[in-house]
């Protein structure tokens, strides 16, 4: 019974799920935790590069959803909702602290590295990404953010195009801009 | 196409946003122009570098805060969104843990208490609803007792056509249906009992002009001696000048009994 009810829960849309919580089921909430949390700290992880800052974004996100349901309609997808959320409150941030070029925590990102911790093949990886992050830093922070929800969070250009209220045509040409721009930092950071 | 046309495709190429036919046309420009080939393998690259940065995971306490603030959230808008349902629940509560009669009855008494309350607070109002009540009572009765007198009159029985008259005293507002209905006793009945009960009633209702009337007219109708020396006695009584004429005539009548005689005489003595 139990099992049955589990899977009948996994099966429901996150549509579903959130006009339930919008009619009061609030616990709702918490399996929409359970399926967008990582994908939505790694968003804010890569806009902002602050592990706290992204935790704590986390739950102001969800607290947001709580305290103004009403922002979703049920017409739109729960995915879109969540990102235009997640957006205002990343661009906030950037307009409060007028953002310095962000700072790269090697030691963060050496940590990171899987392999053996002096082998030639894992110094060259970490050097290349080391100059990739830094070539990400260098492009705009639109230009950043699409390449993080195209790359990193793996999503469609239709998807894409629904967060940022564009067609699914802009978002391919921009999308391909961005990759040039930073193909292009790379390459002079590398030199 | 152009080598450009082809390099604006390279993006959606990596990302698999192209339809097959597409891929296979770009395709086959790389196998055969090497500067696109370069350039492709250059975005390549960085794309799949892109894939290796390492993704961090959020820490164990995200969860934890999430969870107390989930928690937070749903008391604050239990409380916020409505502290009548509140009460209402826990007055629910109290109901269904205490023993339920005792409750109902203590809430019965203290009702009670309230509305006795409110109707002290009040007399004027409700003495004067009251009393109005009790006029229409009395009226309704008052009207089925003339609607019983008049159908126990025709009753065969004696006793209940003197229930009937009696209830003359009781009826507030005798009318001429009664006053006729009397009348008709009073010259037909085959019951003197019942005749006399009836002379009773009518001489109390002797202000009316037309009962005054009525009993001077049955002066002369009257055969029993009781009966004669009853109304001889009525009309003196009542002063009733007007019935000298009919006594004398009464005392012409052959056969007429030497008491009643005698009677009359001195009542018309006493009203002339």
């Amino acid at each position: 019974m139990k099992q049955i009810k589990h899977q009948r829960l996994e099966t429901i849309s996150d549509n579903a799920l959130m006009l339930k919580v919008k009619n009061g089921d609030i616990d709702k909430m918490g399996l929409l935790y359970e399926r967008y949390n990582r994908q939505l700290y790694r968003f804010l992880f890569n806009m902002t590069r602050q592990k706290e800052l992204s935790e704590d974004m986390v739950q102001n996100i969800f607290l947001r959803m709580l305290k103004y349901p009403d922002g979703f309609m049920g017409f739109g997808e729960f995915k879109t909702w969540m990102y235009h959320i997640a957006r205002n409150a990343v661009y906030d941030h950037f307009r409060k602290v007028k953002r310095t070029p962000a700072h790269y925590d090697l030691t963060n990102l050496e940590e990171r590295i899987e392999g053996d911790q002096n082998s030639d093949a894992r110094l060259e990886k970490e050097q290349e990404l080391k100059t990739l992050e830094t070539a990400l830093d260098k492009l705009t922070d639109e230009n950043r953010e699409l390449l993080i929800l195209c790359r990193f969070q793996e999503l469609k250009y239709h998807e894409i195009a629904k967060i940022l209220n564009t067609t699914e045509g802009a978002i391919k040409v921009r999308v391909h801009r961005a990759l040039n721009q930073l193909k292009t930092n790379y390459l002079k950071i590398e030199n | 196409m152009e080598c450009k046309d082809y390099r604006d495709q390279f993006t959606a190429l990596l990302t698999d946003s192209i339809h097959q036919k597409e891929r296979n046309e770009i395709e086959n420009h790389l196998a055969g122009c090497a500067a696109c080939r370069e350039d492709f393998e250059a975005a390549r690259k960085i794309w799949d570098l892109m894939g290796e940065i390492p993704q961090p995971e959020p820490s164990p306490s995200m969860r934890t805060s999430f969870e107390v603030m989930l928690n937070n959230f749903k008391e604050e808008t239990v409380v916020k969104r409505n502290p009548v349902g509140e009460w209402i629940n826990r007055l629910r509560e109290y109901w269904s843990l205490q023993a339920q009669p005792r409750l109902a009855f203590s809430l019965l008494l203290v009702a009670a208490g309230l509305i006795g309350g409110y109707l002290l607070h009040q007399p004027g109002q409700s003495a004067i609803s009251y009393n109005k009540q009790i006029d229409t009572l009395t009226s309704q009765v008052s009207q089925m007792k003339e609607v019983m007198m008049l159908t126990l009159l025709n009753d065969p029985s004696a006793s209940q056509r003197m229930r009937a008259v009696s209830y003359t005293d009781e009826i507030s507002s005798v009318d001429l249906k009664v006053i006729g209905a009397l009348f008709t006793t009073l010259n037909g009945d085959p019951n003197v009992n019942v005749r006399l009960a009836t002379l009773d009633a009518l001489v109390k209702l002797a202000d009316e002009p037309k009962v005054r009337e009525g009993l001077v007219r049955s002066i002369d109708l009257q055969e029993s001696p009781l009966m004669q020396t009853a109304i001889a006695d009525a009309m003196v009584k009542l002063q009733e000048k007007s019935s000298v004429e009919p006594l004398q005539k009464l005392l012409g009548k052959k056969g007429l009994n030497q008491m009643v005689k005698v009677n009359i005489e001195k009542s018309i003595q006493k009203l002339i």
